[in-house]
């Protein structure tokens, strides 16, 4: 059969299986197993366990739990909170300083714990209130933090970018410096409309809020600033080439633990348990996607589908710009229904070859992948962050949330146009950093 | 990057094979997180190993990756048990209570099919390593029969959660794919 044809089939395939609402791994490995019984044999299938052990036989993936335990003992301590606070007391002088504050925190946040929904959750619960006892609009206040959580997997470090390079054999190091200017860029964005919609739906007055003193700024920072200082560290020990991200990544998790039980006095075995049960449920989900979807790829090679279709988009003639407008589609349709790590891993083997057969960065390509991922988590049907904002402001209704979120999701748009129209935003920072790509 | 899944723990009722398979799911997930420990342990005495005292690591990065790997296969049982394998729940939760139940049945058969194939060339192949006395081709030089353990282990403790499973939708006690 032609491998092309057999790759619709498999495509096909993949999202009937998945659709049924069988774990992800799991229907990875049954339509893996499927097709290649029926092309290569029912003996080939004795290769599977060998080939997930051989998947997950790399140093590189240890940064995945230890980055997770690094974000979920952040977001199991009243950090947010502090955060939350800090800047609340530091920006309280610039116009709109309370919407400003709260997209700051959750950008910093969302990079800390690279967790959506527990940004969401941790800001939220103190932001959206103070925003709507100020006279922002509900729809402001509920999507900007909604938008805002989306920010931890594009602001290194992140564990989706993690999982891109690996996925690609890309340079973490450089992906992470990739995500930094278009990450600040999507805040600017934020925060412009954010702004920009306050401004126009009246009261230009309650831009303003209160005043704190110096005392009760300086205050607050030595339960700020250790986690700042640990996240700084540890990307400082990479790119300084003191050593590995994993490597790097475990110290961080050591400290941020050590931090939590001293700072936050997280002392008590079932609360520190319940770090790290959901620290092992969150690696052992992703490692097992990664796993399964090592199987998935050597089956797509093994029927040659991801070689022919890396030739068949070599002989097309079409604008490159209109096959990146093909795939970005794409990854926008995937993001709506799948977590960002799932897309990543069953897209990479597909698409890596595509874009780099039309030219394109694997790198800039990450960042551009990663935003459309963003946009998958603030829009329905499975747009996490709009139901825990939905659940930490009940009496906010899911359509005013749905709908202060959009003009958000437009502001990702945009960024995706300026990533497009500018690469060097994505490109420029590592390159500076860890020379011209070969 | 939580998963989409909102559903909690599955129900056991007071049957005691669904008691006593989640036992051991979660006695397995504290052996994976412990291992995850470990290996955040081994990986900073690694570092002031070659950083601090300038000595050089043998074993430590292949036990580290030999640990997460095992921490990964032990730990999918508990995941399936805490319902932490994410998936695409739109169409099951769109679909009628009846047809919703034959889809969690159909959902259910397949992955213990799939998880049995897992368990059964993982056997052979840490077979093959145990009789065959196969070792890394490292310094270290470990027998790979103990990492490969985990293959066995691992798949055969989810292929047991997986029948638990589908167990409590077939007598009632758990709701199709955990929704309400």
């Amino acid at each position: 059969m032609d491998p092309l044809l057999l790759g619709v089939i498999v495509a096909i395939a993949t999202i009937l299986v998945l659709f049924s609402g069988v774990s992800v791994a799991i229907g990875l490995l049954i339509v893996s197993a499927g097709f290649l019984i029926v092309f290569d044999g029912p003996r080939s299938l004795e290769l599977m366990p060998e080939i997930l052990f051989g998947k997950l036989d790399n140093f590189a993936l240890l940064s995945i739990p230890m980055f997770i335990i690094m974000g979920s003992s952040i977001a199991s301590t009243r950090a947010g909170a502090d955060l939350y606070e800090a800047l609340e007391r530091w920006l309280t002088r610039i116009p709109g300083g309370l919407v400003v504050s709260n997209l700051g925190a959750c950008a910093l946040f969302a990079a800390m714990s690279g967790s959506s929904p527990a940004t969401c959750a941790a800001i939220g619960k103190m932001g959206i209130p103070e925003m709507r006892k100020r006279g922002y609009p509900d729809g402001v206040a509920a999507g900007s933090i909604a938008a805002g959580g989306t920010l931890g997997i594009l602001i290194p470090p992140s564990v989706t970018m993690i999982v891109y390079g690996i996925a690609t054999e890309s340079s973490i190091g450089r992906l992470f410096l990739a995500g930094v200017i278009p990450g600040l860029m999507l805040v600017g964005l934020f925060m412009a409309w954010s702004l920009y919609s306050t401004w126009r739906s009246g009261d230009a007055t309650r831009l303003g809020s209160g005043s704190y003193t110096w005392a009760e700024r300086f205050e607050i920072l030595p339960r700020v600033l250790p986690f700042l200082g640990i996240i700084l560290g540890v990307l400082y020990a990479m790119y300084g080439g003191i050593a590995t991200p994993s490597e790097t990544a475990a110290v961080g998790a050591l400290l941020c633990l050590l931090i939590a039980m001293i700072i936050y006095k997280l002392w008590n075995p079932r609360d520190l348990w319940l770090v790290l049960r959901d620290s092992t449920k969150e690696s052992v989900m992703i490692l097992f996607i990664i796993a399964a979807a090592g199987v998935f790829s050597y089956m797509l090679s093994s029927l040659y589908i991801t070689q022919s279709i890396a030739e068949w988009i070599g002989t097309l003639d079409v604008n490159r710009w209109v096959l990146m407008g093909a795939v970005n589609v794409f990854l926008l349709i995937a993001g709506f229904f799948l977590p960002p790590v799932a897309v990543i891993l069953m897209a990479a083997p597909i698409l890596l070859p595509i874009i780099t057969t039309a030219g394109f960065d694997p790198i800039w390509f990450a960042v551009v992948l990663t935003i459309n991922m963003e946009i998958g988590l603030i829009s329905p049907p499975v747009g996490l962050n709009l139901y825990v904002i939905n659940g930490i402001a009940p009496d906010i209704s899911l359509k005013t949330i749905l709908t202060g979120s959009l003009p958000f999701v437009a502001c990702m748009v945009v960024a995706i146009v300026l990533l497009c129209l500018f690469p060097g935003l994505a490109t420029w920072l590592p390159n500076l950093v860890m020379g011209a790509a070969i | 990057m939580a998963g989409h899944s909102s559903a909690v723990a599955s129900h056991t009722g007071n049957n005691p094979f669904l008691r006593f398979v989640a036992a051991l799911s979660t006695l397995a997930g504290w052996c994976s997180a412990g291992m995850i420990v470990a290996a955040v342990g081994i990986t900073c005495q690694m570092i002031v190993v070659r950083f601090v005292l300038n000595g050089s690591t043998i074993w430590q990065t292949e036990a580290v990756i030999y640990l997460v790997i095992a921490a990964t296969l032990i730990g999918l049982p508990y995941v399936q048990r805490l319902r932490g394998h994410v998936n695409v729940d739109l169409i099951p939760i769109s679909l009628a209570p009846r047809p919703r139940f034959f889809m969690a049945i159909l959902t259910a058969v397949l992955s213990i099919a799939i998880i049995s194939v897992m368990l059964f060339y993982g056997y052979e192949y840490w077979l093959f390593a145990w009789e065959r006395g196969w070792k890394s081709d490292t310094v270290w030089g470990v027998r790979l029969w103990i990492p490969y353990l985990s293959i066995p282990v691992g798949f055969g403790l989810l292929l047991l959660q997986l029948v638990a499973d589908l167990v409590a939708v077939l007598l009632g006690i758990d709701k199709p794919f955990g929704l309400e």
